[in-house]
């Protein structure tokens, strides 16, 4: 990996987060809403309402506006909620740590899935094995997450009795109580992306089954099971690296619908609450976080694929 | 050991589609005896690799084996158990295949490619099986063979994979080795190389081969006993001095008189003209820019020089043929000609300069067509063939007194193809069918220059000959100029007045067909070319079904 | 046409998706006329009434038939759904070929934006669209549309690309062919298939998205019998009457699993090259 490539990636990172700001601060520019008569209601004095503005900064240009507003992103600063007055930052980060331990053991069980189920179908396509897991997939991946979890809630929470339905615990708090928890969301995210994760792989591994070199391979008298695992599972699984990154805006999506249904208090959450407030300072810092967590994973997974690929050093 | 080492006999196989059966193999009887090698000759279709993959056991799930025995050593094929199998593979039998860039596994280093077939049939430890690769890889003129061993295949020349894959397949001193037109994917220098180490390893070892090509000049030098299949039926099977010389089967003989010769010249002297038709001079064609890193790192040398400084000229009703390896700068050159690249220098057609695509006006565009490789390409796959050879005509006007229907029809008479083929799409045609179409919308436009990237490459040589002939016809009619592009040595030596060997970018050398043979050339890359070049293994001449006249 | 036609159905994805999607249309076109009983129409005493002979899918929380909702809403989802996949296929595809054509500094410019745009992902977009623009089916359709564009483009862009490429653009070129010939003539006919199957694919997430705004407050708004919006009303009955939230949940599933097999199918069917030989 050379260093130029490396910068190329880095300039593509910071160019696309330059192109979302742009874009979230513009478009909650549009908000007809009066910012000022959000935060003091309609009751409050035209005086009143023109200290604030002067105070929000919301009499300057819009574009003096932004560069204040991406200055103190840059430093970390995403200005104060409109609702409560507290930092944005600070509360948003308390719910995005929740969030990810979501999307962590959410993004964990589907590889531990969806991986081998690909696996299987692919080694044996055309059979009973390989039809019911495409026929799943197909169920899986049309299943919206709110059909999901109601779907889960019905039969665990309330049939079986099993798990509670919704509410947080804090894993370090109450750890089985945490894990409880934390079961059917989990199961919620990670269905629709086990799905697809699945048909992709076993559509890379079938191909990759079909070249050349893994007839080669068996032609060599090498044993079935050294085929699959030396020489053709490494080459199937590659792609699967850039799907699971790409889908990550699917599992962010995934978790704002999940944390709202199952009261998780996540960056969801707040999102959403933020939406049907229209506090405007939650709702950018939000968005430009979830983008930023997007372009991270892709980053790093197109580096771990120029690592792992010998054939790609630089693109 | 005295039987044959393989034996073939009265083996059957069909591949089911759907409800009907498509007899693949018919009664194949071929055996090859202790250190012989036989070459198996046929076009696409006629069932070579099928036999191939038959007597490897690899079959396709839909093949079906009607009958027949298949043995190695007197052992029976068809009824070994899969652990058998496993075992024989790779060691007493193996196989060498076409493309070896497909055949290596990309993400594995070289070295445990070559050390795992040792671990697995020799029982040696890793350590072991590593130091005896080096020397196998050492076996095969490879250069630096412990670094060779820790590198990845796209580190590789498609010469030195092949000689990878060979000392695979002779890791563990098979007793018969199946070669699928192991040279088709390399150039003719690497694949001269190749047939020389193979030649040599063969004396060495005493190994039995069964040598599988299209190319009949090639397996006739390769080979001690040739067979020849037509559509799954082995029609003829004789020594290789004679299969030229003296042809038994009527398909044979076509396919013999179908070969390039380049002791046979299918072309006439052109018409001396005093103004040339064509003059390139200092063409220059370079590729890729530098991207914005690479310019922060100061390295603007991305580009690179595709063709450099090409001069040439060419006479009205000249054919000149430009030969070279891939990256030789040949398809660059007819790119820039018909403004599909940008190019530096100049192009003077008929007394006009052009310097740039832009300039070239709709005179030259008619004047000048081009027909590329791949028919399947070069058609669009969703307009009638009808359609696209009416483009030609609605573009640069009819023949008076002509209706577009009429010319349209007439154009795929010319081609000798059945004019209700107007209303057909390209899928539904054969290659050479396409092949057809693809130049009759060429002549279609009246051209005086018809530029011709490697038309008859992906054609198997019966039909490279209808074609070759179809276009030797066109010209004799219309009086028009080729530049034939082609790696095939022999077959432009048939047909071009002059040659232009290209390598690397440069054009090295322009001979006079003609008398190459009387006087040789002179680059000794031209030399090296026509040295590696496998003619026809020929006592006499044979006599020539196709028109031209020598 | 009947040739693709006739390979779609002959493939098991192909049909069975036709036959959803036909049955889909038929909701659509009728889906008022063949409702049991007024969407609307309110009942004490038929509350919280489970599927039955009566009201085959049971009843809501207001005694409306969740049977006859279904059917009448049938045509505000997947009308919108379609609408907002149609208009993002027709701009990506324009732009995609564009960027194609073009190249250059134009292309690369127009693919880092449009990078940008994907790593938000859909859903947050939809939102900070309808939280701007207010909360209405319209803006959600808006919502979607705009959501869309960039993976529409890059589709579009890559298939066009490798079109592109192929010799017989080449030989239009040398040809003397102009530029609108080239791309409306050559070009498009042959990169419209693979783009309507992604299209096909891509109308299964707009109608889950669309399902999911509106479940979440932001699409459709009540009363209207929206099938999301269904769910998330009720969910406040969910013990009592699970299926006033199962029935819409499957209607959206059933329809999306539609798209997907239909899509899938037309890639195989619409190949010129699986043909005959």
């Amino acid at each position: 990996m050379t260093p130029a490539y490396l910068l190329k990636r880095l300039l593509m990172v910071a160019y696309t987060l330059l192109v979302v700001s742009l874009l979230v601060f513009g478009i909650t520019q549009l908000l007809p809403a009066d910012a000022a008569v959000t935060i003091l209601g309609q009751s409050a004095t035209p005086e009143a309402l023109e200290a604030l503005r002067t105070r929000l900064g919301l009499d300057q240009p819009a574009w003096w506006q932004y560069a204040q507003w991406l200055g103190g992103v840059v430093q970390g600063d995403f200005g104060t909620s409109m609702r409560n007055g507290l930092p944005v930052g600070g509360t948003l980060a308390e719910a995005l740590g929740r969030s990810l331990v979501l999307a962590a053991c959410s993004l964990a069980l589907m590889l531990m899935v969806a991986i081998p189920l690909g696996v299987v179908a692919a080694v044996r396509r055309g059979r009973p094995s390989d039809l019911v897991v495409s026929a799943l997939s197909y169920v899986g991946v049309s299943l919206p997450e709110f059909v999901t979890a109601t779907l889960l809630l019905l039969l665990f929470a309330d049939v079986w009795n099993l798990l509670p339905a919704t509410g947080y615990v804090s894993l370090s708090e109450d750890f089985v109580g945490g894990v409880r928890h934390l079961i059917l969301p989990t199961l919620t995210v990670s269905l629709i992306m086990v799905a697809h994760v699945s048909r992709m792989v076993r559509s890379e591994l079938v191909d990759v089954l079909h070249t050349d070199y893994i007839r080669a391979a068996r032609l060599k008298g090498l044993s079935r099971r050294r085929v699959l695992l030396r020489h053709a599972l490494r080459n199937g699984l590659l792609p699967t690296i850039t799907i699971v990154a790409l889908d990550i805006g699917y599992l962010l999506g995934g978790i704002v619908v999940v944390e709202e249904i199952f009261a998780i208090p996540g960056i969801g959450r707040e999102l959403i609450s933020a939406v049907n407030a229209r506090d405007l300072p939650v709702i950018q810092a939000g968005v430009m976080i979830l983008a930023a967590t997007y372009c991270l994973v892709n980053f790093l997974a197109d580096l771990a694929y120029a690592y792992l690929d010998r054939r790609i050093q630089y693109a | 050991m005295t039987g044959p080492v393989l034996e073939i006999e009265r083996y059957t196989l069909d591949y089911q589609t759907g409800r009907s059966t498509l007899r693949v193999l018919d009664d194949i009887s071929l055996d090859i005896s202790a250190g012989e090698v036989v070459g198996l000759v046929g076009e696409s279709g006629s069932g070579k690799s099928s036999l191939a993959w038959a007597i490897m056991r690899h079959l396709a799930g839909n093949a079906r084996e009607r009958g027949g025995q298949l043995r190695l050593d007197g052992e029976d094929l068809r009824g070994l158990s899969s652990s058998r199998l496993q075992a024989l593979r790779g060691s007493r039998l193996a196989m060498i295949f076409q493309d070896p860039s497909a055949a290596l596994n990309p993400t594995l280093s070289i070295g445990e490619q070559v050390a795992e077939v040792l671990v697995r049939h020799q029982g040696l430890s890793l350590r072991e099986a590593w130091a005896r690769g080096v020397a196998l890889l050492g076996g095969v003129e490879l250069k630096s063979p412990e670094a060779m061993m820790r590198r990845y295949p796209h580190e590789l020349s498609g010469g030195e994979k092949q000689r990878v894959l060979i000392s695979t397949a002779f890791a563990c001193r098979p007793r018969c080795l199946i070669f699928d037109e192991p040279t088709t994917a390399l150039d003719v220098i690497s694949a001269a190389q190749i047939l020389a180490l193979f030649t040599r390893l063969r004396e060495e070892t005493g190994v039995s081969a069964l040598y599988i090509s299209h190319d009949l000049a090639l397996v006739s030098r390769v080979a001690d006993r040739v067979a020849i299949l037509e559509r799954g039926r082995l029609v003829e099977s004789a020594p290789a001095a004679t299969i030229f010389s003296a042809p038994a089967h009527e398909y044979t003989r076509r396919l013999v008189s179908a070969v390039p010769d380049p002791a046979r010249r299918l072309i006439d002297q052109p018409p001396a003209s005093a103004t040339a038709l064509l003059e390139i001079h200092k063409l220059g064609v370079s590729y890729g820019r530098p991207g914005f890193v690479d310019r922060l790192f100061g390295r603007a040398s991305e580009t690179t020089q595709a063709l450099r400084e090409l001069t040439m000229t060419l006479s009205p009703a000249e054919v000149v043929g430009v030969v070279g390896e891939s990256g030789s700068g040949k398809s660059s050159l007819a790119k820039a000609l018909v403004g599909l690249t940008p190019f530096a220098g100049e192009i003077r057609f008929e007394g006009r300069v052009l310097s740039n695509a832009a300039g070239m006006n709709r005179a030259y565009r008619r004047q000048v067509q081009m027909v590329f490789q791949h028919p399947d390409a070069s058609l669009n796959p969703r307009q009638r063939i009808g359609e696209q050879l009416a483009r030609p005509l609605r573009l640069y006007g009819l023949a008076p007194g002509e209706s577009e229907k009429h010319a349209v029809a007439r154009w795929l008479e010319e081609v000798r193809l059945p004019a209700e083929f107007a209303s057909r799409y390209p899928h539904e045609l054969s290659g050479g069918q396409k092949q057809r179409v693809a130049i009759a919308r060429a002549f279609a436009a009246r051209p005086a220059l018809v530029i011709c990237d490697e038309i008859t490459a992906a054609l198997d040589v019966s039909v490279q000959a209808t074609v070759i002939e179809l276009l030797l016809e066109l010209r004799k009619r219309h009086g028009t100029a080729y530049l034939f592009i082609t790696h095939d040595l022999n077959l432009v030596r048939q047909i071009a007045h002059r040659i232009a060997v290209m390598y690397r970018g440069d054009l090295v050398e322009m001979i006079d067909a003609a008398t190459l043979d009387a006087r040789g050339a002179s680059h000794p890359y031209t030399r090296a070319l026509l040295e590696a070049v496998p003619r026809p293994l020929r006592g006499h001449p044979a006599p020539s079904s196709l028109q031209g006249t020598p | 046409m009947p040739d693709s036609l006739k390979r779609l159905l002959r493939s098991p994805q192909g049909m069975i998706g036709a036959v959803i999607l036909l049955a889909c249309l038929v909701l659509v076109l009728l889906g008022p006329w063949l409702a049991p009983y007024d969407h609307q129409a309110l009942s004490i005493t038929e509350r919280y009434r489970p599927p039955g002979a009566e009201h085959w899918l049971g009843t809501d929380q207001l005694g409306r038939d969740i049977a006859s909702r279904i059917l009448v809403g049938a045509r505000a989802t997947i009308l919108l759904s379609l609408l907002a996949t149609g208009l993002a296929m027709l701009i990506g595809a324009m732009l995609g070929t564009a960027c194609a054509y073009l190249g250059g500094r134009f292309d690369e410019v127009m693919m880092r934006t449009m990078d940008a745009l994907m790593s938000i992902p859909s859903l947050l977009f939809a939102l900070l669209i309808v939280s701007t623009l207010g909360k209405s089916g319209m803006n959600a359709v808006l919502a979607i549309t705009v959501s869309f564009i960039p993976g529409m483009v890059r589709i579009a862009r890559s298939v066009a690309l490798a079109q592109r490429r192929q010799d017989y653009v080449g030989a239009a070129i040398a040809r003397g062919e102009s530029s609108l010939w080239i791309v409306s003539r050559e070009l498009l006919p042959n990169i419209a298939a693979p783009i309507i199957v992604e299209a096909t694919i891509r109308v299964a997430f707009a109608i889950m998205l669309f399902a999911t705004l509106s479940f979440l407050g932001l699409g459709a708004q009540p009363p209207a019998p929206e099938w999301g919006l269904m769910v998330a009303e009720a969910r406040g009955y969910f013990f009592q009457a699970p299926w006033m939230m199962l029935m819409p949940g499957l209607a959206i599933a059933l329809v999306a699993i539609g798209f997907n097999l239909l899509g899938d199918g037309l890639r195989d069917a619409l190949n010129p090259r699986s043909g005959e030989r």
